[in-house]
């Protein structure tokens, strides 16, 4: 949908491909998606979104931004706007936004 | 000094606004800076919004209105009627 030029990097599961999250998978999947104009990341619940603010401590300069959106719903918004050019600003705005988006 | 612009156009038979062509429709929009939104039964989506867009529910053959706001509301309106004609499945 977004094309090819909008990295994606799943981050899910903990080491060894447990249930859970793995800090550096984060991390890593963080550097893989970072093209210079900023990282939006989706978190789903629980220890994912612990882990993102874990790493994200103490370099808060709003170039990765864990936005607080739905997984599926906001992923989709902000590959769309990220793939047509727009700011690091609106593609975590169009990903929030998804909270209150109905299916139909 | 702002324009609005509105038009009517129909999606191709088979072709619904599922989320690959619905992405090319928003993308579409995204290129400009007029507001714009797509109307199906009374239902009003802005036209930059994925989500919106997808809401819709709009099937192969329905015809969508077309609305734009801003400075390039003609070539965005012209832009967003001619990507409608020419979705593909």
């Amino acid at each position: 949908m977004a094309g090819a030029e909008v990295k994606i990097e799943p981050a899910g599961g903990g080491p060894g491909g447990s249930l859970g999250t793995s800090g550096d998978a984060v991390r890593e999947a963080i550097a893989r998606a970072d093209c210079g104009e900023g990282v939006v990341v989706l978190a789903d619940l629980g220890s994912s979104i612990l882990t993102v603010r874990h790493l994200l401590q103490g370099k808060a300069n709003g170039h990765v931004r864990l936005v607080d959106a739905p997984f599926v719903e906001g992923a989709v918004a902000a590959a769309v706007m990220s793939s047509a050019g727009q700011s690091l600003e609106d593609v975590a705005r169009a990903a929030e936004e998804a909270r209150g988006a109905s299916k139909f | 000094m702002p324009a609005s612009s509105e038009s009517t156009v129909a999606l191709p038979a088979g072709v619904a606004l599922h989320a690959r062509p619905a992405a090319t429709f928003v993308k579409t929009a995204l290129r400009f800076r007029s507001r714009m939104t797509v109307a199906l039964d009374g239902k009003v989506a802005d036209a930059k919004s994925i989500l919106a867009v997808l809401a819709l529910g709009a099937v192969g053959g329905t015809e969508l209105r077309l609305t734009a706001e801003g400075e390039d509301a003609p070539d965005a309106l012209a832009a967003l009627s001619s990507c409608v004609s020419g979705l593909v499945e």
